[in-house]
């Protein structure tokens, strides 16, 4: 599953029924880009 | 089949071509756009980006960046001795690690080979803000502008036909054609309208002189008569930078000789002549 973090407390935070913050209630999380490399077409 | 220059530099050319057919004048044109390889970039592994872009959009973007070619040291990827695995030969590799805040122009891809630079230095590709930075390698490949417009190498490449003015005995000079001129191609002459000093080629043939000239009512006929020579062509080509134009146009006649050579063959092996 991709985590996420906090957009005001920069806490890792797991998505489950809500979009919310467990540890500051905001409701604006980043999705955090995966550890691999991406290959892309330049098209 | 003539070929005279009225300006030949770097990145622009424009000429005339003499004693060749309309089909010959198009085809040149269609190679010189669609048939001469240059570089392009064509793969690209993002190892980081946190910008305001997506992946996809940023690849797409540097594919767009014009990449100086030497056709001399490249070949295609399908055509290389590597098989297609990617050697450097067939690939050129760029670098790109910039951290914001800061634009990001194609002068910051590192080229892998000092040859194959970018065009320019000062194309931004994407705005990072603070905290943002974007990580990647990118690949480019020798292909042609069939396969995508990234691998053009001219931007303006057309032609017209060489206009031919004349201008009869019973023109009485009443100079309406040479104000509805949009052009100012023609001026009056001493007894009759005549055709500006080196403006011949500017003519659009719009016929808008001979629409004026029956307006005056002179006769049935107008005095002034435009038509296109089909035997003469004015190009204009434009490069972006990756090849001069007088490489882009010595290779596209190679590519037609080449083409022509080739239909010889097939005709001759379909009529039995081998």
């Amino acid at each position: 599953m991709a985590g996420y973090k906090c957009a005001r407390c920069k806490q890792k935070v797991e998505i489950d029924l809500n979009v919310r913050c467990p540890y500051c209630g905001h409701r604006i999380l980043f999705k955090e880009r995966g550890a691999g490399i991406k290959h892309l077409k330049a098209r | 089949m003539e070929i005279s220059f009225s300006r030949l530099d770097e990145d622009i050319a424009r000429f005339t071509l003499k004693d060749a057919t309309p089909a010959f004048a198009n085809t040149f044109r269609r190679t010189m756009i669609g048939e001469v390889p240059t570089l392009a970039i064509e793969d690209v592994m993002i190892y980081d980006n946190n910008s305001a872009l997506f992946d996809e959009i940023l690849s797409h973007r540097l594919g767009l960046i014009p990449i100086k070619t030497d056709l001399s040291e490249y070949v295609r990827r399908s055509e290389c001795s590597c098989g297609g695995e990617g050697c450097s030969s067939c690939q050129a590799i760029f670098t790109l690690s910039v951290e914001g805040p800061c634009m990001v122009h194609s002068g910051d891809l590192i080229p892998a080979d000092p040859k194959a630079t970018t065009v320019s230095t000062d194309i931004p590709v994407v705005k990072l803000g603070k905290d943002q930075k974007v990580v990647l390698e990118a690949r480019a490949e020798l292909n042609d502008g069939s396969e995508h417009a990234k691998w053009q190498s001219t931007l303006a490449c057309g032609y017209k036909a060489y206009p031919v003015i004349t201008i009869d005995d019973n023109c009485d000079a009443c100079g309406n054609c040479v104000e509805e001129c949009p052009r100012n191609v023609l001026k009056i002459g001493k007894k009759s309208v005549e055709i500006a000093d080196g403006k011949l080629e500017d003519c659009s043939m719009c016929r808008l002189c001979e629409k004026a000239c029956m307006a005056s009512g002179i006769g049935d006929k107008p005095a002034i008569s435009v038509k296109p020579d089909t035997e003469r062509f004015i190009f204009v080509v434009e490069s972006d930078g990756s090849l001069p134009v007088k490489d882009i146009m010595t290779s596209a006649f190679g590519i037609i000789k080449n083409k022509a050579d080739s239909l010889v063959d097939v005709l001759n092996e379909i009529s039995g002549a081998i």
